[in-house]
């Protein structure tokens, strides 16, 4: 037996009393130089008008990328796209998944095969994606327009018409996210006790019934955690419209989203106080969007709670 | 290795865990940490092992203070009740971690590693994985692991709860078999009363932190030094029936034809006139002439070798233990003679 | 097992289903590739040519040419490498902290670290463009790598895991005179394998896929990696759609590959815990 001596000399004991901090050190470094402190520095950079970044040295401040944020038509298009976009996306992709999921649920043979082609695409690149997206919707040498020709469909100008800008980005968007959705859905499809369903058949409920009273409100948790990353993956969208369009926001600026208008500004126009203002405001919108999601599971719970207490 | 704790006190934050706790266990000696869940018999044992420290009081090992000494120096094999096998290595990688903490050399690791396999038996199972191991296999397997450093000290925190009744009367055996073999100091924590009574050289009763009875196992049910150490001890449990004593004669309120001829108590406490007569189950016979009490036969359970008789009396129900020699039937009036009893202070918590 | 025709059917239009998705799905892959083999002048003919008269590994040889792809593949590994192994290191550490060691403030600071989870990553990449510009390193692998060199949201994984590991272990470990540091890595993380690795999965297949901040971040064609040499070389390539196809299938063929070997714990980690990298 020995009496451990090293225990009580002072360096050790510092380390001993502090070593929680010493293990957390090199993640809080990276989280507060690259997360916390930009937050607050994206907040602030809003407010500079005149500057030096290199040396950081502000010399005015005011509110005018704000204001002009406010002010250019390109902004408030950027947001009306952003907006339209996740409108139709999100739920399209997250009812296209569901139906997947439900399929993959019942008894089926290769289960693990369909899942496993589904899930492809999200762990490709998306650069790669968008290049062949682009090469396959090529106008005159395309695949998708040849294949619809043999359905008597005319020739689509894809990449150039502003009125399809929308439609290729839902299409991908499902594309991208189905396997990854279909595998969330299918955990919570799994964790359902297939005795509600027995119930449910002895009770006299046919499929679609069983589908509406008991899968989805059970499934309740689960579309609520994709919607939520749903949208904010849309208010994301950058690599596919800069890639697909070849650096430019689509045709007639039909693919200019937020992050791109962000990236434009940064990239392109070198005004980074603008670039920061917008993406402060895009911060605001996703965190908006997400409390908003929150008050809407709240009152449902709630509604649901008068309703059953009755 | 002899162990003396010194009035130990162990608090958490607002609850008291151990409360003013001396105790000595001698060299080579198997105690048993006994309660009911929460009376800080794991605290106690955590405290053994330098996994905590009490908050007031001293430990020591042959009487050196171990405050300060921590739990890997302090020469400790212990035991969990989940046994705590590492589930990514094998059974042998398993054994051998303390040695290789240690820097033991390998040559020696090989050495133990073959003695204790053997001891244990279970030199087949090395090279499988604890997950592909049965209850009582992974069981001699986190033995071997805490022996192999050859400790003065062996602690056994609840370690048969995990298994099968069976198997546990056997291991707890060969446990037995295998301290009294190599003489090791044993502290092993439980709160089954027969687990202890049936392996221990002493039992260390505790509730609510607070020590109520150390002596051996026989002691103990012999002459409890109270209500709660008599009723924790024993299967089915003891009969407490409410009394009152006077000029050394015990009444029993509401039995009518109470004769407490030849009735020599065993006192346990302070006993005042209002008192509770404890009787062991196994301690009522049933007798033709001079018997105590009279009862009714309310309900029959069968053990085979002995039988359960639930018996009533006005608005009094004992429990007898009685052999299987005669068959009663419910309804029977039998004449009861009580073989010995105890006598407790009332306030004793009945 | 008998079934209705209208259970049949059901079936039918199951499977009919399914495969359309598949197709669906597979379509840009199968064109990618076929495409990527081709002759030059069996890729602009209308109707499209499916399978290539003969296959022309010319193209892959052409895109190693067109571009220094040693260099953007270099760059890509040693990026994916870093970044994955810096988070793998800074995330356990941490959980470990957030799991197992007591200190003051830890419900407190654990809840900011959440707090910060809600931050959509691209709103930082202005101000960390900055900072690291003020620090000089813009174009180096350190640029490229140190902003993700941990992940709030796998040390919340990784914290959920070892707390569910029961304390005995521990208590065991710390008996045989195993020091923290060591128990960390030789019990915790072992018996942690599934979430760890899928942990490191999601982050290479995610590093090596990065494209926005790696185009921020660099601004010479040596530090590129291969998917900003790719969107670049796309400009460039013009109608060598084949030789386009077959460097994007260069980019693609390891996290395929990858996902294909691995996919018990990618797909795994996805279910359990939403993760996605």
């Amino acid at each position: 037996m020995r009496t451990n001596r090293l225990t009580d000399s002072p360096p050790v004991r510092f380390a001993l009393r502090y070593k929680a901090w010493l293990y957390l050190l090199p993640a809080l470094l990276v989280i507060t130089v690259f997360q916390i402190y930009p937050i607050c520095k994206s907040f602030l950079m809003g407010f500079y008008t005149d500057f030096d970044y290199l040396k950081d040295e502000v010399y005015a401040w005011g509110f005018d990328n704000f204001r002009n944020l406010m002010r250019d038509a390109d902004f408030a298009l950027a947001i009306k796209n952003t907006m339209r976009l996740a409108l139709v996306a999100a739920p399209l992709s997250i009812a296209v998944s569901l139906l997947f999921a439900v399929l993959l649920n019942s008894d089926i043979r290769c289960r693990k095969v369909f899942q496993s082609i589904y899930f492809l695409p999200f762990v490709t690149s998306m650069v790669a994606v968008s290049i062949v997206w682009a090469w396959m919707l090529n106008k005159d040498f395309g695949l998708v327009n040849a294949i619809l020709k043999v359905f008597g469909v005319k020739k689509i100008a894809w990449l150039t018409d502003p009125n399809m800008t929308l439609p290729i980005l839902v299409v991908l968007c499902i594309w991208k996210g189905l396997g990854y959705r279909v595998i969330i859905f299918l955990a919570g499809l799994q964790g359902i006790d297939p005795r509600y369903y027995q119930a449910a058949r002895l009770d006299g409920a046919r499929a679609m019934n069983r589908f509406f009273h008991i899968t989805l409100p059970q499934l309740g948790p689960t579309v609520f955690f994709l919607s939520i990353t749903t949208v904010i993956d849309v208010f994301k969208t950058f690599d596919e419209v800069y890639v697909m369009y070849a650096k430019e926001p689509g045709p007639l600026k039909s693919g200019l989203t937020i992050v791109y208008y962000i990236f434009d500004k940064f990239y392109h126009n070198w005004s980074f106080a603008a670039a920061a203002a917008a993406s402060f405001v895009l911060f605001l919108i996703v965190l908006a969007i997400t409390l908003l999601q929150f008050g809407v599971v709240r009152l449902v719970a709630l509604y649901d709670e008068r309703r059953t207490s009755r | 290795m002899k162990i003396r704790l010194e009035n130990i006190t162990k608090t958490f934050k607002t609850t008291t865990a151990v409360s003013n706790l001396s105790f000595t266990i001698e060299d080579g000696e198997m105690i048993c940490l006994l309660g009911p869940s929460g009376c800080g018999k794991s605290t106690t044992l955590s405290m053994v092992a330098g996994l905590e420290q009490p908050t007031e009081g001293e430990i020591y090992f042959d009487d050196v203070p171990m405050s300060g000494v921590q739990a890997e120096n302090r020469d400790i094999g212990m035991v969990f009740q989940n046994y705590a096998l590492y589930p990514h290595m094998s059974v042998q990688d398993n054994i051998l971690f303390p040695l290789k903490m240690h820097h033991v050399p390998k040559a020696q690791r090989r050495e133990r590693l073959e003695k204790i396999s053997n001891m244990l038996q279970i030199q087949e199972l090395l090279h499988r994985k604890p997950g592909q191991l049965s209850g009582g296999q992974q069981q001699r397997v986190a033995i071997a692991r805490a022996l192999i450093k050859e400790p003065k000290i062996l602690l056994l925190d609840e370690p048969f709860s995990n298994l099968d009744a069976r198997l546990r009367i056997e291991l707890r055996d060969d446990i037995r078999a295998l301290q009294q073999k190599l003489k090791i100091t044993t502290i092993f924590v439980t709160h089954d009363q027969e687990e202890a009574m049936s392996i221990s050289d002493r039992i260390l009763l505790m509730k609510n932190g607070v020590l109520q009875q150390y002596s051996t196992p026989q002691e103990m049910y012999r002459t409890p030094v109270n209500l709660f150490v008599a009723s924790f001890l024993g299967n089915p449990p003891i009969n407490k029936l409410p009394c009152t004593l006077r000029d050394g004669v015990i009444t029993l309120p509401g039995i009518n034809g109470w004769k407490p001829d030849a009735l020599e108590p065993v006192f346990c406490g302070e006993v005042q006139e209002q008192a509770v007569l404890g009787v062991r189950p196994e301690d009522i016979l049933v007798v033709t002439e001079g018997e105590h009490l009279t009862a009714q036969v309310a309900a029959i359970q069968t053990l085979g070798k002995e039988v359960y008789l639930r018996l009533h009396h006005g608005e009094h129900t004992l429990t007898a233990c009685l052999s299987w020699d005669h068959d009663y039937s419910i309804g029977d009036t039998l004449k009861l003679k009580l073989r010995k009893c105890y006598l407790f202070p009332s306030e004793g918590g009945l | 097992m008998n079934q209705t025709p209208g259970q049949k059917a059901a079936k039918l239009l199951t499977y009919a289903i399914l495969i359309a998705g598949a197709v669906f799905i597979l379509l840009p892959f199968v064109w990618m590739i076929l495409t990527s083999v081709k002759p030059s002048k069996e890729v602009l003919k209308m109707p499209p040519v499916w399978i290539p008269s003969k296959i022309q590994w010319q193209n892959y040889v052409k895109a190693f040419k067109a571009v220094p792809f040693f260099t953007y593949l270099k760059n890509s590994i040693l990026v994916t490498v870093m970044i994955t192994s810096c988070e793998l290191i800074t995330t356990i550490l941490a959980a470990y902290a957030f799991a197992q060691l007591e200190f003051r403030g830890k419900n407190l600071l654990f809840l900011l670290l959440v707090a910060t989870m809600m931050v959509p990553g691209e709103i930082l990449t202005i101000p960390n463009f900055v900072t690291l510009a003020r620090l000089g390193w813009i174009n180096t692998y350190k640029a490229m790598v140190a902003p993700w060199a941990t992940s709030v949201f796998s040390i919340f994984l990784l914290r959920q895991q070892f707390a569910s590991i029961p304390q005995s272990y521990y208590k065991a470990a710390r008996m045989d005179g195993c020091s923290d540091l060591r128990y960390l890595f030789t019990v915790m993380v072992p018996m942690s394998r599934p979430t760890v690795v899928s942990i490191a999965l999601l982050k290479i297949i995610n590093s090596w896929n990065s494209y926005l901040w790696p185009l921020i971040s660099t601004n010479s064609r040596e530090m590129r990696t291969l998917p900003v040499g790719l969107a670049y070389f796309s400009t460039e390539a013009g109608t060598d759609y084949n030789t386009l196809m077959a460097f994007s299938l260069m980019i693609i063929a390891p996290t395929i590959i990858v996902y294909l070997l691995t996919q018990k714990y990618i797909i795994q980690g996805v279910s359990k815990t939403g993760l996605k990298g």
